[in-house]
């Protein structure tokens, strides 16, 4: 009998095979061990233009393509190496000076090995993204040698050795190979070899380096033989800085953090609670956590208790007994008195509570002890024992004045930054230029919270330009939402049609393109937009059928036809999710040669359109439904007013202004019918700010106006919105793109209605969508025509965000869209602006078997990816948009000083909160001293007798002026 | 990643491939052992043989039955799959149905050729490695065919475009981890001919891209009958040089 135990010999030609051996260990205790095979080989390139050898030998991929060569073949140097270097860096390197290796000025020609690559990627999935698209972009000339698959740079862990003691030593084996490798390559030329220099910053790995004849450096070391050393040593991480310093700080103020292991128990048998963190907008030393457990969110007061958590993060907390609950803080307190005159630098003497802090809350106790006997309103209050997941992200702000040592020139000190975000406490910054700096708008990038730091400590990362400048504040507002703002990459545009602006639809009807296409350009069809519209989504036509119905059709740019699923081109608008509109400035999702020429249904040319036509009766019933790719060529594109002039005039009877005539009328009834079903009417304070076009400087704001030809438009695209919903749900039950309103909990109105009893005794019934919108009618004041808007801002505030959402994610009954009072609901109309309508653009191709679907629309957890995605792009456009305006208005009224009728939309005992309908602005007023405070009939007394009360007017006197804690122009009111 | 997959193979290598014949010992008349990288394989064949079962007697043809067993130990998560197992059920019938169409069953009327398979370890391939088996565990036994039976499994990714914007590699003889991954298919070729026997694929796939796959599996299977028929020969000589002594 032969054994079929293998000999070892039995390998031979298969020397080149290794394994790799893990233990994976799963959340629920189970422990795995996992092989797997490593087969090494020899023809992986080092990509050094140098190298002959490996040019010849390179691999080639199925259609017969090899890579080609990224290291360049004179690559910058140094003092230290006249011949130019390849960069390969450690892990900590990239985890700790991303934003330095992202620079302009320096680090190229950069060999990433596969170790590393791998070691960012468990470390930091975002430095992990960000290096990627280093590697990605021929711009730096990185490279990702894999040095785990080539033989020669292969490393077995050794007894006894720990992992990162191997990673250490596969770095220096690497950088040993590619130096003999490029002087072999180089050495019949006579051209002198670039050196391989190792980055590091552990001692003990350079010592080693050293003594292995490999070229090495300490990152300080390297950075300061740079052009503009200054610079880059600011963005290096602080953990890296003042690694000596930190084992001598002071005490620790702030409470050690739960072992993970001791959170992950405690959540589990519901001890513990999670959830994420938000700091309340009217006072730093408060916030909230929302859990699923608790109904309401529980109350998380002073910076003990926060424990170093920041907006937005994902925390543990615990439940505090009992006694020490409180009622929701109802005074206004902002950072900045609290922490007015304190040094970045002297952190020896600080206490977590400073003497103002400590008023506060005594004032705080005090209060809640008046109250007590009234037993009310207490709400639990929670300490935060741990971070699961920060949210710390890039912040914009300035650096505060007062903490700049001027005298002081060169060397680094220790200054405040002040975030533009309120929520987000000051960072102390290590900095070499803060005399630069000053007055600078600027980019910091948090890197530590340790428990004997007050306040976070982080790095700069660049300077965006001059405080209040337009660009500089509008690259600020973009920075501070995420948006991505930079030219389309060349790999974007190369997606474009080659034929530029001189695409046109092909004459011939054979055309593939004119595969199951509908010719509908013989229909009077126009498009509504507002003026100076250039990405036309959407057009309309009406016509008269001999059985008394109407057809009535909405077409849509066919974006989908253009942009192709997982090309460059759409991963970018994936990744951009929406157009964002500033006052002067529109950051498109697609390239303008797509978004306000080919897909953009101008009129008088010949466009390709996604139609949806429907038979509908007079009363606007909807008889049949037709969805068809089609030709389209519109005959007019109007303005609104316009659109309704046109109407409006009856000597006008031409068919395309009778067929505007039977839109109108049909959206009427609609709107009727929507309203009949309970939609609600909601307000948000909307204006307009009027640039002046030579200057490009804000003119003068006006609040939009409304007219009929709005809701027409408005209404047909609902009606396709929800004709295409049900559309793609029936087709794709598990994934279809849709979105939902969720219905707001009751308790989200409890402020509103005890207020509105309190002070106009009216009430609000909240029940359903029904009763919300019939009651928020009978919101009337007859004195104050503008109450009953003031109380629907309120009440939309009050609701919860509309979200994208992919069908198998959630039950059919969950579907509802509250404000609109329709059971299903999508974005198909606007795919030129919205990433949600284009998904919806595909998924109905593939209903209507137009075209095969991508798998990214119908796999359940890429949808789920995407959906995420846009969700948050989408929040963020909108926010963006609304402090654009808030700059804009800022600007135009700049210096000016002027008396305006205000509404008292919020009150506290020491402030209130008034708007202003006409610029659409809210501000907060402080009171230093009250008189009297009431807080169940919402009245506040002041020192001179004067009274303020919930929802009634007040005049107030409106100022712009720079705030010291952004930096930015604000409103500042004041009671008149 | 720069064409490399998450074992250090390029998008047409195979893995290693080690094969044995007449590993046991016991009363099996063929046997045989294949390794393909960590998914691992013992076969035993019996017959031709009078039929256990009065109810298998083909009065023209012999039958060919065949039976799979996973140790519990073979995967990653130890699970045991009894004889109804589904999965079971179904490599078997596949395993049955691909031999009684290559064997020359009509020389063998009235008897049986069992085929018995372990497999003992997975890492990708199962089906394709147990074809394998059986392949060499019949050669061992002395049955004839009309040619090797070979198999191999192909792999395509999901995507439409890959980063350049071409369509991706297909890729040869995917592993546990790339078969969790990505679509794949297993084809079963007589020799190192086109001639297809067997094919099975358990995801979706766009069809355009079902060519490619097939292409790349069936160039894949003759390098697999290149590496069985090398061994084959080895054991063969070393066989007749014992016998001569």
């Amino acid at each position: 009998m032969t054994s079929i135990k293998r000999m070892l010999a039995d390998t031979s030609g298969h020397d080149a095979i290794t394994s790799k051996v893990y233990i994976r260990s799963a959340k629920s205790g189970k422990v795995t061990k996992i092989v797997r095979e490593i087969y090494l080989r020899t023809d992986i390139p080092c990509s050094s233009r140098l190298c002959r050898v490996c040019l010849a030998s390179a691999p080639v991929d199925s259609s017969n393509r090899s890579r080609p060569f990224i290291l360049s073949e004179k690559p910058a140097g140094t003092v230290a190496f006249r011949y130019g270097h390849y960069l390969m860096p450690d892990t900590n390197i990239f985890l700790q000076c991303m934003d330095a290796i992202e620079h302009k000025s320096a680090f190229y020609d950069v060999i990433v090995l596969q170790t590393v690559l791998d070691e960012v990627k468990n470390q930091s999935l975002p430095l992990y993204n960000r290096l990627v698209s280093l590697t990605k972009s021929d711009e730096k000339r990185f490279y990702v040698f894999h040095n785990e698959f080539r033989q020669e740079t292969h490393v077995r862990r050794g007894q006894e050795e720990s992992i990162n003691d191997r990673n250490d030593r596969a770095i220096r084996v690497a950088c040993k190979w590619y130096q003999t490798h490029i002087q072999q390559a180089v050495a019949s030329t006579g051209v002198k070899p670039p050196a391989i220099v190792m980055l590091s910053n552990d001692r003990d790995n350079l010592a080693k380096a050293k003594s292995d004849g490999v070229d090495c450096i300490n990152l300080h070391d390297y950075v300061k033989g740079l052009a503009n050393a200054d610079e880059l040593l600011d963005m290096i991480s602080s953990s890296l800085q003042d690694q000596e310093k930190k084992s001598t700080r002071g005490a620790n103020v702030y409470s050690e953090y739960a072992s993970i292991s001791k959170m992950n128990t405690g959540v589990r048998n519901g001890t513990l609670h999670q959830g994420t963190f938000h700091t309340s907008t009217y006072n730093s030393l408060e916030g909230t956590v929302g859990v699923p457990s608790f109904d309401k969110h529980l109350l998380i007061v002073g910076l003990e208790n926060m424990n170093r958590a920041i907006d937005g993060d994902l925390v543990v907390v615990e439940l505090l007994p009992q006694d020490q609950w409180k009622r929701q803080s109802d005074k206004l307190v902002d950072q900045d008195t609290l922490t007015k005159n304190e040094n970045a630098d002297v952190d020896e003497v600080e206490s977590i509570v400073t003497e103002k802090e400590r008023k506060a809350l005594i004032d705080e106790a005090k209060r809640i002890q008046r109250s007590q006997d009234e037993g009310q309103k207490v709400q639990p209050t929670a300490k935060i024992i741990g971070v699961v997941k920060r949210n710390w992200r890039s912040y914009v702000g300035h650096i505060d004045p007062n903490s700049v040592n001027r005298a002081k020139s060169g060397g680094q000190q220790v200054v405040f930054f002040r975030p533009l975000d309120k929520k987000i406490p000051r960072i102390r910054v290590f900095t070499r230029q803060a005399t630069q700096l000053l007055g600078q708008r600027i980019v910091v990038n948090i890197d530590t919270w340790d428990r004997n730091s007050r306040f976070p400590v982080g790095h700069f990362v660049r300077a965006l330009g001059e405080l209040e400048s337009k660009e500089a504040e509008t690259e600020a507002l973009l920075l501070e939402y995420d948006v991505q703002y930079r030219p389309f990459p060349k790999a974007v545009l190369d997606c474009l049609p080659s034929v530029g602006h001189d695409w046109r639809v092909p004459e011939d009807k054979s055309d593939p393109d004119w595969d199951k296409r509908m010719d509908l350009r013989d229909l009077l069809i126009c498009s509504i937009d507002p003026p100076g519209c250039q990405d036309i989504d959407d057009a309309l036509h009406a016509r008269q059928l001999p059985n008394g119905n109407c057809e009535v059709g909405v077409h849509i740019a066919d974006v989908s036809h253009f942009v192709k699923p997982n090309n460059a081109m759409d991963d970018e608008a994936a990744q951009r999710g929406t157009t964002v509109y500033l006052v002067d400035k529109r950051i498109d999702m697609l390239p303008p040669l797509l978004g306000t020429d080919l897909c953009s249904l101008k009129p008088y040319v010949e466009r390709y359109a996604f139609s949806v036509l429907w038979e509908m009766t007079p009363e606007a019933q909807i008889v049949n439904t037709v969805f068809t790719k089609s030709v389209i060529k519109s005959r007019e594109a109007f303005a609104y007013k316009a659109a309704q002039m046109r109407i409006d005039d009856k000597s006008q009877t031409d068919p395309l202004t009778q067929g505007m005539r039977i839109l109108l009328m049909l959206s009427k009834r609609l709107r009727q019918a929507r309203m009949d079903a309970g939609a609600l009417n909601l307000a948000s304070p909307e204006v307009k700010v009027h640039m002046e076009s030579e200057t490009s400087d804000p003119a003068s704001i006006e609040v939009k106006e409304l007219l009929e030809t709005n809701s027409l438009v408005e209404e047909f695209m609902l009606c396709a919105n929800i004709s295409v919903a049900r559309r793609i749900y029936e087709a794709f039950p598990q994934t279809a793109m849709l979105r939902r309103h969720g219905a707001p909990p009751a308790t989200n109105f409890d402020d509103l209605r005890s207020q509105l009893r309190a002070r106009k005794n009216l009430d609000l019934r909240v029940d359903s969508s029904k009763a919300l919108a019939d009651s928020l009618d009978s919101c009337v004041d007859p004195q104050e025509p503008y109450f009953n808007t003031l109380v629907r801002i309120i009440a939309t505030r009050c609701m919860l965000p509309a979200e994208y959402f992919s069908s198998g994610t959630q039950a059919y009954p969950e579907f509802r869209h509250y404000g609109l009072a329709t059971d299903i609901y999508t974005h198909f109309t606007s795919p030129i602006r919205r990433y949600a309508d284009l998904a919806a653009h595909r998924q109905l191709a593939a209903a209507i078997d137009y075209e095969p679907l991508d798998e990214s629309l119908y796999n359940k957890n890429k949808m789920d990816a995407v959906v995420k995605n846009i969700n948050v792009r989408h929040r963020n456009a909108q926010f963006a948009g609304r402090a654009s305006i808030e700059y804009y208005v800022g600007q135009a009224l700049k210096g000016k000083s002027m008396e305006q009728e205000g509404f008292v939309a919020k009150i506290f005992s020491n402030g209130f909160v008034v708007f202003v309908p006409k610029f659409g602005i809210e501000g907060t007023i402080k009171v230093e001293s009250a008189k009297t405070y009431d807080a169940d009939e919402y009245i506040l007394e002041l020192e001179d007798g004067k009274k303020v009360v919930l929802f009634d007017k007040v005049n107030v006197q409106v100022n712009f002026v720079k705030e010291q804690a952004t930096g930015r122009r604000k409103t500042e009111l004041t009671l008149a | 990643m720069e064409g490399l997959r998450n074992d250090g193979r390029r998008w047409n290598e195979l893995r290693r491939i080690h094969c044995q014949l007449s590993t046991s010992s016991t009363n099996a008349d063929g046997s045989s052992y294949i390794e393909q990288g960590f998914t691992k394989v013992i076969c035993n064949v019996t017959g031709p043989a009078e039929p256990s079962n009065r109810q298998r007697v083909k009065q023209d043809s012999a039958t060919v039955s065949c039976e799979v067993y996973f140790a519990a130990f073979s995967g990653t998560d130890r699970i045991k799959r009894g004889r109804n197992d589904k999965k079971v059920q179904e490599l078997q019938t596949a395993i049955q149905k691909t031999f009684d169409s290559v064997i020359l069953t009509h020389l063998f009327a009235r008897s049986e050729i069992s085929i018995s398979i372990h497999i003992l370890s997975q890492d990708g391939g199962t089906l394709a490695a147990c074809i394998n088996a059986a392949t060499l565990a019949l050669i061992d036994a002395g049955i004839p065919m009309s040619d090797y039976v070979c198999a191999c499994t192909a792999g395509q990714s999901t995507s439409i475009f890959d980063q350049e914007g071409a369509s991706p590699d297909p890729w040869l003889d995917v592993n546990y981890l790339e078969e969790s991954d990505i679509p794949s298919l297993t084809v079963v070729t007589v020799g190192d001919s086109e001639k297809i026997v067997a094919l099975s694929m358990e995801n979706k796939v766009r069809i355009e891209r079902l060519e490619a796959m097939i292409a790349v599996g069936i160039s894949g299977c003759a390098r697999v009958r290149g590496i069985m028929d090398k061994e084959v020969r080895r054991y063969g000589k070393e066989k007749l040089e014992a016998e001569g002594e």
